[in-house]
This record gives structure tokens, C-alpha cells and sequence, in this order.
């Protein structure tokens, strides 16, 4: 897909440093978030009456219920270990190619359109984009880890479903559902959805949790979800009733045989070759093990029946866990892994649809110790072993942060926000209300950066830095000449005093380099915009043989370079231009058997009073939109800063 | 944790909630009902989905005529008191495949390399001679005023380069002197022909024919494609697509292209701003055929045409002669090609051909009056080039990545014999 890749290598070590120490920096301001929050909240409660503050703070809410519990802790843990594979220092530089165009192969052409602009957003800016995604994960992950109920509680469920809604799409191409050869056993439909879902369902209001219609109807659908997969595995002409066909390996064991080429510990690659191994023997046992195995355990999810359902959840659980190992290869080995594929949190939800149903939370009324930092209630007695009994002690759905809250009711908003009304929050507010607040700070750390970054539809610099190295500073006069532009009108350097000159070397008949370069060159032109008047873009034809003005205007032809207005290529007789390049230390050399002349990819920046200023190094590297973008701003910064300083 | 303090109990009226037993039998069946019919939606919603999702089996192809390709532009031919050959080395295709240019001197018996310097040549180099005194030529006055017979070499375009580097040589390759560049040289062995005056005609691929006249002259659109078929000297062709282009010793114009009307032979010439046809009248045997000219080209004082008719599994190749600008031709025996099919052409000094057909065969014509030869199957190579340097003599150029080695057929003999190997120094990755 182009555009998508930035061409650069994974392991570039200019991006990897610059990875690592935005990480590192946000990593510090997120320490003193969670400090200047901390701070904040011990000191006015301690100021206020720690009494006081713990009868107005008394909890009054109910146990959390199990199902909820499960779901909160498991799904917290998934995004924070999300978060932490984001860290990987291939990340930022490798996602687009090594994770998200192999996830949109095979699929339709409007979603490939969709996952590039993804991928293109992601190329040209990748430190922001890397250092978001860690911190957006890792935030989710802590505010659901602390945020157990209440407003905070089903914002962070909001905020898992609207973040895995976005890597569903993007990072998943839909979880593949548009591609060819999809099957639950590689994690159809998608782990990201998974989490959209599991997020959906903390997200719903308290009394949901109390009664066993959510976990009823949580595994109904799953059970639905499962019986159309089977019947998707069952499908004929798919090839997983294969496990070899003509010397070839079946779908199925095609899938596991990619997995073994993954870079592993030497006992895993053992156990998922020898499965496949026996898939590829075994290719109609297996498949019609998992089609029997998925259409029972969802006709036995439909049924409602605790007594079918136990043995169903556990063959599910054992199931998932055997094709997370087996077929899945723990989903995250080798390459670039980004989560754990889709087998644990369809575990996990499935357990939390069991508990939903089975476990709701005891409504009785319960008294709870005024200690400030009890985050959660205490248990009512008996409550999670069984389930309750008696008539709901129901909860206000807008229960505050941590469930603790002074009685508002009666107050408008603006009530609310007086500083009395501030105080008296954080004085109630417990540690778990901090560490939700600290991880939506963090959040926020990782989304505004890239935000701002998109904002702008230019490149980041870092890539042409990591190609060519930073511009290297110089201050000699510029050597003058005179030559010929492509209207055949004479051009002298020292004519251009007053203005600033982009300088560069260009072979007209060139079949690569120079076309990159003169588009970068352009894409500077354009947005450097009012600057324009005030800088020159100038290309010298450094091929002698080819110096007739008729090439130099067939280049600018080929390269749509005639709206640029202060663009002019040079041109002269073989022995003047000789003499520009000798003065400019560029060589020009002839190389044998259909080769191209030989020369450097140079850019030159001459100020206002005529001073080289700087030398790039502009080999254009791979060519891809994202590197001639990041050229284009380079070369733009670099002639703005010069204007400033002249 | 529990503490002493006062309990504070809120309480409100609440649904009690029953467990699943106690649903009321209507309730559960109307649950059922609904699950049931959420399951066969699904299900039928599935089933689509697996029908979409399924492994993709390649759309059937429509049926479709055959093709008309162009031959390759490996070539040789006599120019200038010299052979030339084009073949393709290095890499099989893309930024690493690079097309060289070898000389032989007459009466010589070692190739030598002579690409044009300082230009990529990824794409094909098309060669164009110019026979006779040059003094008034493109070349010449670009050369300032050289005499010598030229060769003018075209590079198609290849990679981000999207118009036609021209260069000529008058020395044998030592020095080159450009021209105006072409929009863009066509996929035709013969898009670039050079009048006995040095003029240059070339197809281009925007479906034109352009002329260049010399001097400081630029290139001129002489006709299109679309323009020649509805020409009323062409109209009875149906022009399907132009293909060669040539001169006459005269200094004519000759343009060639594929006709839609059977039995019929694209040659057409410009006579006076007039475009007429002028190819031979074909044997009774192709009369019913699709007739293409692969190749038409002026070698010395006649224009030689290479006629295919029909297509696989039934194609037939066939060679013509004219000294008089197309008013009369000779023509070869048919040579029937079976399943096969031509890949490249070359000519020799006295109207020869020379073919190199699908797996590795060949075949030659001495020239008019004469019957084709089958040759030995050609020398192992990803491209093979077969040259026509002196009569009775037949030479394959065999390229091998980096290596050329030089084969030759002497008359009589059925084997080949190897006599030359030249090291190419492809400079790989020097165009990505």
C-alpha cells in the first residue's frame, strides 16, 4: 500500500533513540502527575478533619459484583501489558509495515484505503504516534485497575471501547472479518473487539451488574458468536478440512506454520510444530474437533442453563487457553507483538458473563469504616460467594470516584464546581478516585501530542534525519556563477542577494534520485508559502552530457515543476557547468554499463548575504511519501530559520 | 474493612429479580422463540459471510482474442560499417536490469561494449541508422557537421525517468552527442528510425508519430494513431495500433501497425501530407489472419518488413522486401511457428533476418529468394540476441547476468561455437 510505509528500517537507530527519550520525558511527567496529585490530596485532607472525612466519605455502596470485578482487573492488566509491548524500540518505526498492512491483506480495497491513511498518519509522525499508544494503553489499564465503580469506573469503560474501537479498525482491519480465510482459531474477530466489548459492558450503569439478565445475555451472544463461527470453520472450500492438499499445507496449518517462523523459546517452537504437525496429519479430526467443540459450547451459552453452562465454561476456557498456546503461539512472540491475540480476553469475558449471571453483588445495605482510603466498600457479608438475597440496596448511578461521595443531591453544576464543593470532593475522594484521575492525565499525555502532531500534514523531520544525519553548519561564501535557467534567461548567484537559496544538484535524465529530490524540493516550495518571495529554490543540471535547455524543461515537464514560482534549473555549456560543480565539491562521474552518472545528493543553504550556511546530506532514501515529506519541512525549516536569521 | 461506626443503610424498593427457574413458561418460551430466530439470523448471516470469506478462487478470466505482442527490442542490425546488438543483462527485470549495447566492426570477429554513458539505461535502447553521407542530418548538425554514418540511439523510459534520452555516435561509440529528448519512446522494437539525412521519426507512447529535423529543432507531432486510421488512404487497414517506424532510401516516411482487417499489411507512407497504403499483397494462406508487422526497418538501400499472422496455437511469420518505397515487395516462404511464437528480430547487411523463437529456437532467411533455416536450439542465456555479421555467418549474443558470451553458427555447421565472453560490469543498484 503506499504511502503507508516509511521505509525506514525497524531498528533505525535515530528513531529508536528518539523513541526512547520521548518515553523517557513523558514518563517523568507522568510521575509528577501522579506526584503533584498525590501531593494535592493528602494535603487537604489533611487539612480537613480526617474524621470528618471519613463519616462523609462512608461508603455506601454496594460489593462490586464479581463478573464486574473480572472484567475491570483482567481487561486493566491486558491493556497494561498492551501498553508495555508498545515500548518495544522497533515500534515506532516498524508498526505500519510489520503489523498493520499484513493485518489489512486480503482485505477489500476500501479497507486497505482506510488502514493506510492510518498507516501514512502513523509513518509521519512515528515518536508521537509510538509514545501514544503507550500511554493511551497504559492509562486505560490504570484507570480501570483503580476506578472499580461509579462515573470513573464506566469512563474508563468508555475509554477502553473508544481506544479498541480505533485499533480494531485500524491496527486490525477490522479484525480481518473482510479477508479471506477467517476463522476464531487466529483470533476472528478481532482481540480489539473483544475489549470494545468487555469495555461496553463496565461501562453500563451499576445496577446492570444486579440483577443475572447482563450475564445471561453476555453469553447468549457469545453463545450466537460461537455457533457462527463453527459454522464459518464447517464451511466448505475453505481449506481447514485439509491439512495438506497437493503437497501444499492446508489453511489451518499454513496459519501455524507462520507462527513457528516467529522468533521463540526453542520448547514452544517444539509444541507448535508438532501441532502442526498433526494438524497437517490430522487436518479433518482437528477441524471437526473445533466445529463440534464451538457449536456445543454456544448452543450450551444459549441455553441459560447454569447446570450446561458450567461444563460449557470450562471447556471454553481450556479450549481457548490450548489454542492461545497452540495455534496463537501466545500471540505476541517474535516480530513486533502488540497484545496477546484474542484467546485470554475471550476467556476472560466469557468468566465474566458466567459470574454476571451467577454472582451478583449483595444488595443489602452494608457499614462500612470511615477510614479515609478505603478505596472500595467493604464486602458486604457473604457477598461474591453466592447470590443475594433480599431487596436490592441500590446505588446512585452517579456514585462519585471511588463510590464515595457527599450527598449532592439537590445541587446544579455549578454548585458542584465551587471550590467548597471542590474541596469537599477530594477530601472524600479516595486513593483509587487519584490514580483514575492520574491515569486519565496520562491519557491525555499520549493523545495530545499526537493530536498536535496530526494537526500539522507535514512529516516529521526525524526521518530525514535518521536517512541522512542533521544538516551539517558551514560558513564560507558561496562560490558565485552564471548559468542559464529553463527559459533561457541567465541566472547569477550574487544577483540573488537579499534572498535565501536552496541550493541542489540534479541529473535530468536521472531514474531515481534526482525525481525524489525535485518533489521534495516542490513540497518545500509549497510550504514555505509566504516565505516564497524571499527564497530561491535552484537546481544546477549536473549532467554535462545532457545539458541542452531541452532536458532541463522535459525534467521540470516530467516533474510538474512549472507552478513552482521561484524554481529554476541551470543549465550551461559542459565546461562551465564543470566548473560550478569542482567549486561546489560535487563530483560528476561516469560509470560504465548503463549506469547513470555518478554523484551526491547534496543540498545547499545560502543565506541573505550570500554564505553557505548549511550542507544536507539529501540522498532521499526510500522514497516513500512520508521520508519526502520529512525532506520537504527539513529543507523548509532550514530556509525560515535562515530568513529569521539573516 | 468493617468498623463500630453506626451503620448507614440506604435503602429503596427494588425489583426483586427471580432466578432463571422461576421464569413463567410463557416467558421462557417467547426467550426461546426469540434466540431461536437470533440464531437463524445469525447463522444465515454467517453462512454470507462465509460465502464472501471464503478462500477467493481466481475470477475466470473472460475470454478475450489474442494479443498482438510486440517482440522485444533485442536486436541487431548493420549500421554504420558495423553490427550492433541491444540485449538486456544483469537482472531479469526491474531497477537492476540494464540494457547494454555491443559493437562488431566489420570484418572483425570481438564484440565490444558500447553503451551510451551517463544515462540509466533500465529501459530498452532502440537503435536508429543513418546510412550514406549525414552532412545534412540531425545528427550531423548536432555533431557540428560530422559526416561519418551515425548511429542514434533512443532509451525508453524506465523507472521515474518518463521521456526518451537521444544520443548519437559517428565514431563507433567513443563519443555521443545528444539531441532533443522524445516524449517518450513506445514499447516497439522499431519506435526510432533515422532517415539517410540524418531526420528521425518515432513512435511515441502517447499513440503519436513525431519527427525530428535537426538543427536546434525540437520534435513534432507528424501524425497520430487515431489520425492515420481514419486517414482515407488507411481507412480500408482498421488501424488497431501502429508499430513500427521507418524510412525509405528515398527519405519517406514509412509508419506500420496492426490492421483489424484480415489478410491485410499495415504499411503506410507519407507521400506529399498524404498517408496511403503500401504494404505487399499477402498469399491466399493469410488471407483470413489478423496480420501484425513486428518489424520494419531500412537496412542499406531496402526497407525489410517482418509480417506475423495469426496468433498461438496457429501463427505464421513473414518477411518482405521493397527497393521502391513499398510500390513493389518480396515476399519470404511462410514460416509456420505452430504453438511457438517470435520473441526478437535482427537483420543482416543483404536483407537478412534473423528470429529467435519461444524455447530457444531460431530460425534465419539469407535474404530474398530464399527459404528459412531452422538454426540449433540457441545457447542457454535469459536473453539471447541473434546477429547476421557477414553472409554465412550467424552469431547469438547469450546474456547471462553480468556475462555476454558470444556464440557463432559458421555456415554449414550445426553446432554452435563459443568465441567470446565479456564481462559486463552492471553496476547493480545504481537506479533504486
Amino acid at each position: 500500500m503506499p504511502g503507508m510505509n516509511s521505509g525506514l528500517n525497524v531498528d533505525d537507530p535515530t528513531v529508536v533513540a528518539a523513541f526512547r527519550s520521548a518515553l523517557l520525558h513523558q514518563a517523568i511527567i507522568a510521575l509528577a502527575i501522579f506526584a503533584v496529585l498525590s501531593v494535592v490530596w493528602v494535603s487537604v485532607r489533611e487539612r480537613h478533619d480526617a474524621g470528618t472525612a471519613g463519616a462523609e466519605g462512608a461508603a455506601r455502596c454496594p460489593a462490586e459484583p464479581a463478573g464486574h470485578r473480572v472484567l475491570r482487573i483482567g481487561f486493566g492488566l491486558l491493556w497494561l501489558l498492551d501498553g508495555l509491548l508498545q515500548v518495544q524500540p522497533g515500534m515506532a518505526a516498524g508498526l505500519p509495515s510489520r503489523v498493520i498492512e499484513p493485518a489489512a491483506a486480503g482485505s477489500p480495497a476500501w479497507v486497505q484505503h482506510l488502514i493506510n491513511w492510518a498507516g501514512t498518519a502513523w509513518s509521519y509522525h512515528p515518536i508521537q504516534a509510538g509514545a501514544a499508544a503507550v500511554w493511551i494503553q497504559v492509562g486505560i489499564g490504570l484507570w480501570l485497575l483503580a476506578a472499580p465503580r461509579g462515573i470513573s469506573g464506566r469512563l474508563a469503560g468508555l475509554a477502553s471501547v473508544a481506544w479498541g474501537l480505533i485499533v480494531w479498525v485500524f491496527g486490525e482491519a477490522f479484525g480481518g472479518i473482510f479477508a479471506p480465510g477467517l476463522t476464531w482459531l487466529l483470533g476472528a474477530p478481532g482481540a480489539a473487539l473483544v475489549y470494545v466489548v468487555a469495555g461496553g459492558l463496565l461501562a453500563l450503569p451499576d445496577r446492570s451488574w444486579r440483577t443475572p439478565r447482563l450475564g445471561r445475555a453476555v453469553l447468549a451472544g457469545f453463545g450466537l458468536f460461537l455457533m457462527g463461527m463453527a459454522v464459518l470453520q464447517a464451511w466448505p472450500g475453505r481449506g481447514f478440512w485439509q491439512g495438506s492438499q497437493n503437497g501444499q499445507p492446508g489453511t489451518l496449518t499454513g496459519m501455524i506454520q507462520s507462527m513457528t517462523q516467529a522468533s521463540q523459546p526453542r520448547f514452544l517452537y517444539d509444541l507448535v510444530s508438532g501441532f502442526e504437525s498433526v494438524v497437517r496429519g490430522n487436518g479433518f479430526a482437528v477441524n471437526l474437533v473445533a466445529v463440534i467443540a464451538l457449536a456445543a459450547i454456544g448452543v450450551a451459552f444459549l441455553t441459560g442453563r447454569r447446570a450446561v453452562i458450567r461444563p460449557a465454561l470450562a471447556a471454553f476456557v481450556l479450549l481457548c487457553l490450548a489454542d492461545w498456546v497452540l495455534v496463537e503461539d501466545f500471540g505476541f512472540l517474535g516480530g513486533l507483538g502488540t497484545d496477546p491475540n484474542s484467546m485470554i480476553p475471550m476467556a476472560l469475558l466469557a468468566v465474566g458473563g458466567w459470574l454476571a449471571l451467577t454472582r451478583t453483588a449483595e444488595p443489602a445495605a452494608v457499614a462500612v469504616a470511615g477510614t479515609a482510603g478505603t478505596a472500595t466498600a467493604a464486602a458486604p457479608a457473604g457477598a461474591g460467594g453466592g447470590p443475594a438475597a433480599g431487596p436490592d440496596t441500590a446505588v446512585p448511578d452517579t456514585a462519585g470516584p471511588g463510590g464515595a461521595e457527599p450527598d449532592t443531591a439537590g445541587t446544579g453544576w455549578r454548585d458542584r464546581v465551587r471550590p467548597t464543593a471542590l474541596h469537599r470532593w477530594v477530601t472524600a475522594a479516595t486513593f483509587g478516585t487519584m490514580i483514575s484521575l492520574g491515569a486519565f492525565g496520562v491519557i491525555v499525555l499520549g493523545a495530545v501530542p499526537m493530536a498536535a502532531a496530526q494537526a500539522t500534514p507535514t512529516a516529521s523531520t526525524i526521518l530525514a534525519e535518521s536517512i541522512d544525519g542533521p544538516a551539517a553548519p558551514i560558513n564560507i561564501p558561496a562560490p558565485d556563477f552564471t548559468l542559464t535557467d529553463q527559459d533561457g534567461k541567465p541566472v547569477t548567484l550574487s544577483s540573488l542577494r537579499g534572498q535565501v537559496v536552496l541550493l541542489t544538484f540534479l541529473d535530468p535524465v536521472c531514474v531515481s534520485d534526482c525525481p525524489l529530490i525535485a518533489q521534495e524540493f516542490r513540497q518545500a516550495g509549497q510550504l514555505l508559502g509566504p516565505s516564497d518571495p524571499h527564497v530561491k529554490l535552484i537546481a544546477i543540471d549536473v549532467n554535462p552530457l545532457y545539458s541542452q535547455i531541452d532536458y532541463v524543461r522535459a525534467f521540470d515537464r516530467q516533474e510538474n515543476l512549472g507552478g513552482i514560482a521561484d524554481w529554476k534549473y541551470l543549465t550551461s555549456s559542459p565546461a562551465r557547468l564543470r566548473q560550478v560543480y569542482h567549486a561546489y565539491g560535487v563530483p560528476a562521474e561516469t560509470l560504465p554499463a548503463g549506469a547513470m552518472l555518478g554523484h551526491n545528493d547534496i543540498a545547499f543553504v545560502i543565506d541573505a548575504h550570500g554564505e553557505l550556511r548549511e550542507e544536507l546530506d539529501f540522498d532521499p532514501g526510500p522514497g516513500t511519501a512520508a521520508t519526502e515529506s520529512s525532506f520537504a519541512t527539513e529543507l523548509a525549516d532550514a530556509a525560515t530559520q535562515t530568513l529569521h536569521s539573516s | 474493612m468493617i468498623s463500630n461506626a453506626q451503620p448507614i443503610t440506604r435503602q429503596r424498593r427494588a425489583r426483586s429479580w427471580r432466578s432463571a427457574a422461576s421464569t413463567s413458561a410463557p416467558v421462557r418460551r417467547r426467550a426461546r422463540a426469540g434466540v431461536l430466530a437470533a440464531g437463524a439470523v445469525l447463522a444465515a448471516g454467517t453462512g454470507l459471510a462465509a460465502c464472501g470469506s471464503s478462500v477467493s478462487r481466481p475470477a475466470e478470466a473472460a475470454p478475450s482474442a489474442p494479443a498482438a505482442a510486440a517482440l522485444s527490442a533485442m536486436s541487431a542490425a548493420p549500421i554504420a560499417n558495423a553490427t550492433w546488438a541491444t540485449v538486456p543483462m544483469g537482472a531479469v527485470a526491474g531497477p537492476n536490469e540494464f540494457w547494454q549495447l555491443f559493437r562488431l566492426p566489420a570484418g572483425n570477429s570481438r564484440w565490444a561494449l558500447e553503451t551510451p554513458p551517463d544515462i540509466a539505461t533500465n529501459g530498452a535502447i532502440l537503435l536508429a541508422g543513418q546510412s550514406g553521407p549525414g552532412g545534412g542530418g540531425a545528427a550531423g548538425k548536432a555533431g557540428g557537421g560530422a559526416t561519418a554514418a551515425t548511429l542514434t540511439a533512443g532509451v525508453r523510459p524506465s523507472l521515474d525517468l518518463s521521456f526518451s534520452p537521444i544520443t548519437t555516435t559517428a565514431d563507433g561509440g567513443h563519443s555521443w552527442v545528444t539531441l532533443p529528448p522524445e516524449s517518450g519512446l513506445a514499447n516497439q522494437a522499431d519506435a526510432l528510425a533515422a532517415a539517410p539525412d540524418g531526420h528521425l521519426i518515432a513512435l511515441s507512447q502517447d499513440h503519436t508519430a513525431d519527427v525530428f529535423s535537426g538543427g536546434n529543432g525540437s520534435w513534432t507531432t507528424l501524425t497520430s494513431e487515431h489520425s492515420l486510421a481514419a486517414a482515407p488512404g488507411a481507412r480500408s487497414c482498421a488501424l488497431t495500433g501502429l508499430t513500427a517506424a521507418a524510412y525509405t532510401p528515398s527519405g519517406t516516411p514509412l509508419l506500420a501497425g496492426t490492421c483489424g482487417r484480415p489478410g491485410t499489411a499495415g504499411i503506410f507512407s507519407d507521400t506529399g501530407g498524404t498517408w496511403h497504403q503500401t504494404g505487399p499483397a499477402l498469399p491466399a494462406a493469410l488471407a483470413g489472419r489478423t496480420v501484425q508487422v513486428v518489424r520494419l526497418t531500412r537496412i542499406g538501400t531496402q526497407d525489410v518488413a517482418l509480417l506475423e499472422a495469426g496468433g498461438p496455437p496457429d501463427a505464421s511469420l513473414l518477411a518482405a522486401w521493397t527497393s521502391d518505397g513499398g510500390q513493389h515487395w518480396a515476399l519470404s516462404p511462410v514460416l509456420r511457428l505452430g504453438g511457438s511464437y517470435a520473441v526478437s528480430a535482427s537483420f543482416g547487411g543483404s536483407g537478412g533476418v534473423a528470429v529467435v523463437l519461444a524455447g530457444n529456437r531460431g530460425a534465419t532467411l539469407a535474404g530474398p529468394g530464399n527459404s528459412w533455416r531452422q538454426l540449433p536450439a540457441l545457447p542457454a542465456g535469459h536473453a539471447v540476441t541473434l546477429a547476421l555479421p557477414a553472409a554465412g555467418t550467424i552469431d547469438a549474443l547469450a546474456a547471462d547476468g553480468g556475462t555476454l558470451t558470444a556464440w557463432q553458427l559458421r555456415n554449414g555447421s550445426a553446432t554452435w561455437s563459443k568465441t567470446q565472453a565479456i564481462n559486463v560490469p552492471i553496476q547493480y543498484g545504481s537506479s533504486s
